[in-house]
């Protein structure tokens, strides 16, 4: 597992690079310095999709995340333009470690059987060519899950629908 | 070895479940929702490549999908809340407590 990690700079830098963001992310008091590390975040998992053989993933991942669901973030952050006493309370330091203990228990409970597990340290076999190109993933999405792909339109409609009819102040 | 990003996935599945239980500003649980999506998308592109199989990929796609549209909807009912309430705190939204 060091070894590996060893020879896996872009990863190691990858990784600690989100690691660090997510947590940034959830501690800043400041939702504005919280959109921007989930940002560095954001950017930082691009680079690990490369890294898995993912390119139309990864430029997927930047236009949508970074592109419209962290403008969106932002937006309505300038929107609500939320003064101090307004961002509210929190809670106590004691909740807080509990809650630490309690996810960082989660992160063991994950993540044991997975280290355990022989045939997750196998070598990977190789890729058929274009592998997670935009038409090997186009011809998965529209032939093997075409009606996946239909409701998920359908899902975004009533997104859309319900967005409007929730956040406009009169019909 | 795949196990790596297994890890790193748990990782930010742990840190987005932390801040969704531990913080009370309604922006940052939404935030921290999609750290955990993150996390789970990474760990079904380890998998597509574990097996050299692209369906993973799709499925990532239609999580995307649904966090795009669960993100424009949570944040409307944001709008609304603060528009109603004046505050975006998780912990003075009790009217419903009986």
């Amino acid at each position: 597992m060091l070894n590996d990690l060893k020879a896996d700079p872009v990863f190691v830098a990858a990784a600690l690079v989100s690691v660090v963001a997510g947590i940034l992310t959830v501690s800043r008091k400041n939702p504005v310095y919280s959109a921007i590390w989930m940002l560095v975040c954001f950017l930082a998992f691009a680079v690990l999709y490369l890294k898995l053989n993912a390119p139309f993933l990864a430029a997927m991942h930047v236009l949508v995340y970074t592109g419209a669901i962290l403008v969106l973030f932002l937006f309505v952050i300038m929107l609500l333009n939320l003064k101090p006493e307004e961002l509210g309370l929190e809670y106590g330091p004691r909740t807080r470690v509990a809650v630490a203990a309690v996810c960082a228990a989660l992160f063991a409970l994950l993540s044991y059987p997975m280290v355990k597990d022989p045939s997750l340290r196998r070598e990977l076999p190789p890729t058929p060519p274009d592998f997670g190109g935009v038409s090997d993933v186009g011809s998965r999405l529209f032939v093997d899950y075409a009606l996946p792909f239909e409701l998920i339109s359908v899902l975004i409609m009533v997104a859309i629908f319900g967005g409007v009819v929730l956040a406009k102040r009169k019909l | 070895m795949i196990v790596k990003y297994l890890v790193l996935s748990a990782a930010m599945f742990a840190i987005g479940a932390y801040g969704v239980l531990a913080r009370r500003n309604l922006l940052i649980i939404l935030m921290s929702v999609e750290l955990m999506l993150n996390g789970v998308n990474v760990a079904l592109l380890a998998f597509a490549r574990l097996h050299a199989q692209s369906n993973g990929h799709v499925f990532v796609l239609m999580v995307m999908g649904v966090a795009a549209a669960e993100v424009s909807v949570g944040l409307a009912i944001m709008i609304a809340v603060f528009r109603n309430r004046k505050t975006i705190d998780a912990g003075d939204l009790r009217s419903m407590q009986g």
